[in-house]
């Protein structure tokens, strides 16, 4: 559905964008998770057609978006951020005129409206003016909008930014009902949001994709810090040689609690998972156990990880740059 | 151009859901009216060379200057200020198209407010009537001066507003473009008697022009220069709009 290739974009002295290059196949749910800042909106602005690459291929359904700009504009339904409005139009006949642009046959453009307005649950507020609608609601339109053309791509960029966190929760669904027909890509800075809706995760950092996988995997294979925590009743002296002993334990950390439980930080190797182990360890030792639990390594941790690691990369290559210099 | 249908609708919905609209048109006709008017009250005191329609046309500077800053300022300049101009931008729409409609648009309801003095004509035929018949040709010919050069200061005031973002910067900025092609070159004609720039200058003066127009003189040569004048006007326009995409 969508094809970068080496995706370069230049602004006056500023480079957003160097080097991208992705693929989303139909029927994804991809979401584009960056700080502010990273080139999400600019990524989006040139699959749209908006503003066209420095250079690098853009395919859009199978369309160059620099020479066929109007042909991807009618395969794609666009939301951009902060969802920009015209505040003085009625809500259907703001969606009747975007039809229109959007080339929705005279016959079937009262019943394409009908069909978004009910599936974005605009029925209520459909006569009254956008400049007097919730920020939720107008999120709903600029929604309803970008689905008017019965797009093949969705591209909704910080779909719910500002929304309070029940609004957030309905628009999630909206998405999530809408991947079943449509192609989407959106962007997000919201961790949660993303591991929630997307299938898949392209995570780009000062215009550079640093890692794309499911949410899942990259937990998987970027896990590192899934510490298992161990509440038991045991010498400490013993703890320590014992657990440590485990096969696939990295390091082990105690702490004795007042009321005699002794708390153990576990570090399994990459990839591990130890628990089993170790409860047989503890079982055959006969030591009463209150707790074993591993923490969860969320997106959020792999995020600030790997945001953190280019930085510093960055950083190294700043200075080898400056030493050269010298 | 299968857009301009739906944009052009737009347009002129927005000129009516805001208040702009009747502003203007309450300003217009505040100003067309006082001036009906003084011209009637003028022509009541004694027998002269001149028709009321004809000193009307003569005095169609003073609300151009006004109403075209006024109806032009908003077109592109809120669009890039809201940022709805991306929304526009990414539906199957030219960059042409977009800017040929807010043109269309404002071109629309200029014209309507013209229409309405179309009033003052059936007030004057029907307390003329007996005396002296009123002459069409010439009241036809005026207004059809009005809209060729009206229209071309749309597309300056048009082009005017997608060079910035703030509203006001645009009406500004084309009052000082009205101001200079109607006031300002005629008062060169007066600066410069006689010679090759007062030929030049009485040849550009939409005040001559008008003259001439409000006489019932139909005239070629200005309409093909204001008309060259839009085009060239709508053709930077669309380039300025455009050039988001090479800066």
């Amino acid at each position: 559905m969508i094809k970068v290739e080496n995706l370069t974009k230049r602004y006056a002295g500023v480079t957003a964008l160097s080097g991208v290059s992705f693929e989303v196949n139909r029927g994804e749910i991809v979401g584009f998770l960056g700080p502010n800042g990273a080139g999400k909106s600019t990524t989006m602005r040139i699959l749209t057609g908006f503003i066209p690459a420095s250079s690098g291929r853009v395919e859009v359904a199978g369309c160059d978006v620099f020479e066929d700009s109007l042909e991807v504009r009618r395969h794609v339904g666009y939301m951009p951020e902060n969802n920009p409005l015209y505040v003085d139009m009625r809500v259907r006949e703001y969606l009747k005129f975007r039809a229109k642009l959007k080339w929705v046959p005279r016959t079937e453009r009262n019943e394409r409206i009908h069909d978004v307005v009910e599936m974005c649950g605009l029925t209520d507020v459909q006569h009254r003016v956008i400049g007097h609608l919730s920020k939720g609601y107008r999120q709903r339109v600029g929604l309803g909008d970008a689905l008017l053309g019965e797009p093949d791509l969705l591209i909704l960029d910080e779909p719910t930014i500002g929304l309070d966190p029940v609004q957030i929760r309905q628009v999630r669904q909206l998405i999530k009902d809408l991947g079943k027909r449509h192609t989407i890509l959106l962007s997000s800075h919201i961790l949660p949001e993303v591991e929630a809706t997307c299938n898949r995760v392209i995570i780009i950092h000062h215009g550079r994709i640093l890692a794309s996988d499911t949410p899942d995997n990259l937990v998987k294979t970027l896990h590192r810090g899934g510490v298992i925590r161990i509440e038991l009743r045991a010498p400490p002296n013993e703890v320590e040689s014992k657990l440590g002993g485990v096969e696939g334990v990295e390091s082990v950390t105690m702490d004795a609690g007042a009321d005699g439980y002794v708390e153990v930080l576990v570090n399994p190797k990459a990839g591990a998972d130890p628990r089993e182990s170790l409860y047989s360890v503890i079982a055959s030792n006969r030591w009463s156990l209150r707790e074993l639990s591993r923490t969860r390594t969320t997106l959020e941790d792999i995020f600030v990880q790997i945001t953190r690691e280019e930085d510093e990369a960055e950083e190294e290559r700043r200075e080898a740059r400056r030493s050269l210099l010298r | 151009m299968r857009n301009v249908a739906a944009l052009l609708r737009r347009e002129l919905n927005a000129y009516f859901a805001s208040v702009l609209g009747y502003v203007v048109l309450m300003f217009f006709l505040i100003v067309m009216g006082v001036t009906f008017a003084v011209i009637v009250n003028y022509l009541n005191h004694g027998p002269t060379q001149l028709t009321a329609m004809k000193i009307m046309f003569s005095m169609f500077w003073l609300p151009s200057l006004v109403v075209i800053p006024m109806i032009t300022m908003r077109l592109l300049a809120e669009e890039k200020r809201s940022g709805t101009i991306e929304m526009l931008m990414t539906a199957p729409v030219t960059d042409f198209e977009v800017v040929f409609s807010k043109y269309l648009g404002a071109v629309v309801l200029y014209t309507l407010m013209w229409a309405l003095t179309g009033l003052y004509v059936l007030i004057l035929r029907h307390f003329s009537g007996g005396t002296t018949a009123l002459d069409l040709g010439p009241i036809a010919c005026g207004y059809i001066g009005v809209l060729v050069i009206g229209q071309f200061l749309i597309a300056v005031g048009v082009l005017s507003s997608s060079l910035t973002k703030n509203q006001v910067t645009a009406a500004l900025m084309s009052f000082s473009l009205v101001f200079i092609l109607l006031i300002v070159v005629n008062w060169l004609g007066y600066l410069f008697q006689g010679g090759p720039i007062n030929k030049i200058v009485k040849a550009l003066s939409a005040f001559d022009h008008m003259d001439d127009f409000s006489r019932g003189i139909l005239d070629v040569r200005p309409i093909v220069l204001y008309v060259m004048g839009t085009v060239a006007a709508l053709f930077i326009t669309t380039r300025v709009v455009e050039s988001r995409k090479w800066r």
